[in-house]
């Protein structure tokens, strides 16, 4: 048994937000019937130079474990057949901007009169109310706004964004988390809710250190490569063959990181001694040390620094994090049969449920791969979905 | 304060009101977890060493509040307990018999050396929900390192991929895995407690910042498997559209998504460049991605003609996505951050007005929202413990044992 099972989804999203969150529940077990236009599919399914077999990988990377049907609901015969697997979903996520979904009769005022108990989450660039509430919205444009490009990069540098879309990616775990609070809502009283969230938002709260700082030092934080802004040393570090990470502010960890450093002195040094001290001389700090760790390799530097209990690693490309024995040993790559595109790789569930885990069990549906199964469940006879195939109403 | 199973009249009630947490954290990622729970509504009970959570000592505002915990600690009620004496054990025992989930981010062995590890916690409540968030998770070889955000950030590639081409490492600027591991741990608790209305039990719920680092690649992991070439740094680029990126402005840069053909269409013609748009170097999104350095050579010959301010209106104008890039304080100071409630101030007891973040998620029915100030430390350790059942007696002797304060 999954954690999610029983629970109905109805997908209507595009790009990446809103894919990951209904991903995610996916992979909990729930339900998620994907509605996408017939034709052409959803956007992202428009293939790009990361393709297998004329597959799309950005589609098949977040729209794994989920149904697909696809339905034209530019059709009134389409709208309905939404309308009647909302009657039968727990939740209904879609990420159009807002207004679209008013004009399709699928929005929440429409779709509560179904369904009372329909937990509904809409996941836009800039949320459903404000000045903005009508404005298209990109992750870059949400890291933009959201102070994170500000906080990133170089001292020095051009701007530089996280190199992950977190604005995206966050906004989809606190759909995920504002619907699956909305359920517990629900069990208790029967009231489906609104769940609206943005990528603007999602940004803005991960500025949980950052904001903190500017409301108590009046002053805004700026770049600080791959320091901290409240701990030195906690950075990447030279070594002879390229940098390596190495966590150790606490007066503990800086103790065994100078005794493995050969340089115990510099808890004398009243430069280095105790944290504040630490951080207002960070690049001395830095000097001084990678002046010991220039000399020998990384491999050689993480060795000791793993026996002497002291916190760092390697910077991995994607090939190597990918390869890492411990991503392998905690079930991070999953192997998947795709019905086009074959043996495809995934990445896995990151949090484990002892009892009832998630699973990454099944690949991205092909359009339509399961049309005429759900509207077998929604009680369409054959001679409809025969007449709905021919009007282009599903496909 | 005793915890609350109804709304006060007037006020909307929470979605997991009713839902009592054990929130055994310190630092970021548990605590950001517990946090998402309280502002819900959960009664999250934050069990501290009598010295105070690490955090406590951190950025002072005022003698013994810091604003990195009040950042984090919202909502939540204090008890400070002595767990290496047995009498702390216990009340730790006691409490676990009445909370729905436990949530804790020591090192993995750390618990068990206390006694309250989920083995010996699921016999006290068999539907406790038991969630450990740390470094690398509870088992494969590196289960036992200690680790932060940055040790996962370079482990899991994100750093690879964050920065520009030739300059030194850099980190995204946010701790992205700490808050990713909470995000997944609050998913994965929420998941566990749908599971327990099905079978009646609890479990353990096991998530990591490596994890979480690894999780959130899915884009790079995907350009990875699928071209099998290695995501490399980009600046502010797209590794898979073009224009999508920070253009330079007279006054410094702004943001542009134009990540499909008629968008870029649309930002040419703006820029005055509507010839690049036939230009068979720019056509496609393939060629855009292929011939970026010059593309950007050529949008930013115009862009850094006109301020900022001119480019974002007439961006919004012609319908193509573009936005500043605010400092922290010019995106707190935002008309939509305000409008959505992205900021929340309240009054601290000894220290006067103090702002915080909204959280990003609006219920309609059951919004989230502030019920309570960030707690002093101990501040609901006599309650507690009375709610437990001990007396007042009790109480003061283990106050005077030092088992609790």
């Amino acid at each position: 048994m999954k954690p999610l099972q029983g629970i109905r989804v109805i997908d209507l999203t595009q790009a990446m937000a809103a894919p990951f969150c209904t991903m995610n529940l996916a992979d909990m077990g729930a339900d998620v019937i994907k509605i996408e236009p017939p034709g052409e599919g959803e956007p992202t399914r428009q293939l790009g130079a990361a393709q297998k077999n004329g597959h799309s990988a950005t589609f098949m990377t977040m729209n794994r474990c989920k149904r697909g049907i696809a339905v034209d609901l530019k059709q009134p015969e389409g709208v309905e057949i939404v309308r009647k697997l909302v009657a039968t979903a727990d939740v209904f996520v879609q990420n159009y901007r807002p207004g679209v979904v008013n004009r399709l009769g699928l929005d929440f005022d429409s779709l509560k009169k179904i369904n009372p108990r329909l937990v509904y989450c809409q996941i836009s660039g800039f949320g459903n109310t404000g000045p903005y509430s009508g404005r298209g919205g990109y992750d870059l444009i949400a890291q933009g706004m959201s102070g994170v490009i500000s906080v990133t990069g170089d001292e020095d540098g051009p701007p530089a964004k996280s190199g992950i879309p977190l604005a995206d990616l966050a906004a989809g775990l606190f759909g995920a988390y504002g619907i699956l609070s909305a359920l517990e809502y629900r069990e208790r009283t029967g009231e489906g809710q609104l769940v609206d969230t943005s990528l603007l938002e999602a940004a803005m709260a991960l500025t949980v250190w950052e904001s903190a700082e500017y409301w108590s030092t009046g002053k805004a934080p700026k770049p600080v490569g791959s320091a901290h802004r409240n701990s030195a040393p906690y950075q990447a570090l030279r070594a002879l063959d390229g940098y390596f990470t190495v966590g150790a502010g606490s007066d503990k960890l800086f103790a065994a990181f100078c005794a493995v450093l050969g340089r115990k002195d510099f808890l004398e040094d009243q430069r280095f001694a105790g944290r504040a001290a630490r951080l207002a001389n960070r690049r001395a700090l830095e000097a001084e040390i990678e002046k010991i760790t220039g000399r020998e390799t990384r491999a050689a530097w993480l060795e000791r620094l793993e026996k002497a209990g002291v916190p760092a690693g390697p910077i991995n490309n994607y090939a190597e994090a990918l390869a890492d024995p411990h991503a392998l040993a905690r079930g991070m790559v999953v192997d998947l049969v795709h019905p086009g595109a074959g043996a495809i790789k995934a990445l896995g569930v990151p949090v484990k449920l002892s009892e009832t885990p998630g699973a990454v069990e099944r690949a991205a549906p092909l359009l339509g791969q399961h049309t005429a199964e759900v509207l077998a469940e929604l009680c369409y006879s054959e001679s409809e979905q025969k007449a709905l195939l021919s009007k282009g109403v599903v496909q | 304060m005793v915890s609350q199973k109804n709304p006060p009249p007037g006020e909307t009630p929470g979605a997991l009101e009713g839902l009592r947490v054990i929130d055994q954290t310190q630092v970021m990622a548990g605590p950001f977890c517990s946090m998402l729970l309280a502002d819900m509504g959960a009664e999250v009970i934050k069990v501290e060493p009598r010295e105070g959570e690490y955090t406590r000592q951190e950025r002072a505002i005022a003698p013994g509040v810091s604003a990195s915990f009040l950042a984090l600690n919202r909502n939540k009620r204090s008890l400070a307990l002595d767990l290496k004496q047995p009498e702390g054990v216990e009340i730790l025992k006691k409490l676990a018999a009445t909370a729905d989930v436990l949530v804790e981010n020591y090192r993995p062995g750390v618990a068990g050396r206390l006694g309250v590890d989920f083995e010996i916690l699921k016999k006290v409540n068999p539907r406790l929900i038991y969630c450990s968030i740390s470094g690398f998770g509870q088992t494969g070889p590196y289960a036992s390192r200690g680790g932060f955000d940055l040790i996962a950030q370079g482990m899991s590639g994100i750093m690879s991929a964050t920065g520009s081409e030739g300059g030194p490492p850099v980190k995204v600027g946010v701790p992205i895995t700490d808050l990713g591991a909470g995000l997944f741990a609050v998913f994965g608790i929420l998941c566990a407690l749908r599971a327990r209305r099905a079978t009646g039990r609890g479990q353990f719920v096991d998530t990591s910042l490596f994890e979480a680092g690894l999780a959130l690649s899915a884009w790079e992991a995907t350009e990875y498997w699928y071209t099998g070439q290695i995501p490399k740094r980009l600046g502010t680029a797209h590794r898979l559209n073009a224009p999508y990126q920070a253009f330079k402005a007279s006054d410094g840069y702004f943001t542009v998504g134009a990540a499909n053909n008629k968008l870029w269409g649309l930002f040419a013609q703006m820029l005055g460049l509507g010839k690049l748009v036939a230009d068979p170097r720019f056509d496609t999104v393939g060629g855009r991605m292929q011939n970026r350095l010059e593309l950007e050579r050529l949008l930013e010959a115009e862009t850094s003609k006109q301020p900022r301010a001119v480019w974002l209106e007439r961006c919004e104008k012609a319908g193509v996505p573009a936005g500043p890039i605010y400092s922290v304080a010019e995106a707190l100071a935002d008309p939509q951050a305000q409008a959505r409630g992205m900021t929340l101030e309240y009054e601290y007891p000894g220290v006067g007005m103090v702002k915080a973040l909204g959280n990003p998620v609006k219920l309609s029915r059951t919004p989230a929202r502030l019920r309570r100030v960030p707690p002093r430390l101990g501040e609901d350790s006599d309650a507690i413990l009375r709610e437990l059942g001990y007396g007042v007696d009790e109480v003061k002797a283990l106050r005077q044992k030092k088992a609790i304060s």
